[in-house]
């Protein structure tokens, strides 16, 4: 943990899905790319104030926690050519994050 | 919001890096550092200057440091600071001052 | 043209008569007419992204190298461990140093903008910046690298990280064989501005400018 997250929803090792909506006319740090696909969360990085209310004037708060997840290459892209052991981290806010277990079992 | 800049993935778009480097010019270093006094000021915030330099039509035409001066001015003109007027005004004073050279 | 009847999207085209380059000069001058700021402030910012360098990164790259509890301090807290050498990284930003191993190899990219840790490194290279390079790097690594020149064995796992939001990273490249009699600046010459984001490995037989 870089910054303390207080009331952080997820932990690291936790299987977690990126959220994929669309939100037209806004600013986002999620990449089109990471969008609906599987990863987990490697580390806890820390609340930092929301881009999305920050980019247009607004003082960021509540700060949200932020995460650096991660995704098997294969997992992203229908074509991969690299090893299966390849991962990409995105660092991504908690909000476009949902967990992908339910009920004990990985979705 | 236009998404000329979310280009992770979009390998189908885009060929061989150019890795050369462009030696930076003085007006690229101004538009870097007005960037950065206006931020340090609290006059805008790095989130608001991605989100304009997100929201340029014209984002795929221009260098990097054009988006970045396009972005600051945008900017400044949506707080208020000055108006486009004014630096149409200016701009073209500043040409005849320099005689194009 | 490209096959498919249209162009590679335009890269950083060089425009000598830019009419950003004045319109920017003009938002200066006004902004310092109406004590927005001053022009002395300006030019102080222009001097401090000067001053800011990739030498920077090499230093602390070559005194992890040397010093197994700075290197775990770099690790941990790299903003703490820049400031140790006099690095001032103070800011909003934070920053995170990734470890290239045996096993792992690591390269940065901000596919969303151009993050970069300026604070420690200063300006990113162009080709950092490019569409091209932060659209292919985070689906086909290996053979970006390759374009750079730097071939990675096979079963070496690749990771590759996108700066999407407040972190900046560097990456800590292994330390390369045949340097155990140097001393730390020689160390801190083999380290390149492009091993500090992956797209190179430092080498012996590339010893860049003194420092």
């Amino acid at each position: 943990m870089i910054r303390p997250a207080a009331g952080a929803r997820f932990a690291s090792g936790d299987a977690v899905r990126v959220l994929d909506t669309e939100k037209e006319g806004h600013h986002i740090r999620t990449p089109d790319y990471a969008k609906g696909k599987p990863g987990w969360i490697a580390q806890i990085l820390g609340s930092f104030p929301n881009p999305e209310s920050l980019a247009y004037g607004g003082d960021g708060l509540p700060e949200k926690p932020l995460y650096k997840v991660g995704f098997r290459q294969s997992d992203l892209w229908d074509s991969y050519e690299g090893s299966s052991e390849d991962i990409l981290f995105i660092d991504i806010y908690e909000h476009w994050l949902e967990s992908r277990k339910h009920g004990g079992e990985e979705k | 919001m236009k998404k000329a800049h979310d280009v992770g993935g979009r390998r189908e778009d885009f060929g061989p890096i150019d890795r050369s480097d462009h030696e930076i010019e003085d007006w690229e270093r101004l538009a870097d550092a007005v960037n950065y006094v206006l931020n340090a000021k609290g006059h805008k915030t790095t989130d608001e200057m991605r989100r304009a330099i997100e929201s340029l039509d014209e984002y795929k035409e221009m260098s990097y440091y054009e988006r970045w001066a396009a972005a600051a001015e945008l900017l400044v003109v949506e707080k208020g600071l000055l108006t486009k007027e004014e630096i149409d005004a200016r701009a073209a004073e500043l040409e005849r001052r320099w005689g194009g050279a | 043209m490209s096959e498919h009847g249209h162009e590679y999207a335009h890269e950083e085209p060089r425009h000598e008569r830019s009419s950003w380059a004045t319109r920017i000069r003009a938002v200066e001058e006004l902004l310092a007419e109406k004590g927005v700021f001053t022009k002395e402030e300006v030019r102080a910012q222009v001097e401090y992204m000067e001053a800011r360098s990739y030498k920077n990164g090499a230093r602390l790259v070559a005194r992890a190298w040397v010093d197994p509890a700075f290197k775990e301090r770099l690790l941990s807290d790299t903003k703490a461990a820049a400031a140790e050498l006099g690095i001032d990284a103070s800011g909003p930003v934070e920053f995170l140093t990734v470890e290239n191993t045996d096993e792992v190899h690591n390269v940065i990219v901000c596919t969303l903008c151009s993050c970069y840790p300026r604070a420690i490194l200063g300006r990113p290279p162009d080709w950092y910046k490019s569409s091209a390079y932060r659209s292919r790097v985070v689906v086909e690594p290996r053979k970006v690298l390759g374009e750079f020149g730097l071939e990675l064995a096979e079963d070496k796992r690749i990771v590759v990280h996108d700066s999407s939001a407040d972190l900046r990273y560097l990456v800590l490249p292994q330390r390369p064989e045949g340097t155990e009699g140097m001393g730390e600046d020689e160390l801190a010459t083999l380290v390149t501005r492009d091993s500090l984001i992956g797209a190179d490995t430092p080498r012996v037989e590339a010893a860049y400018e003194p420092f």
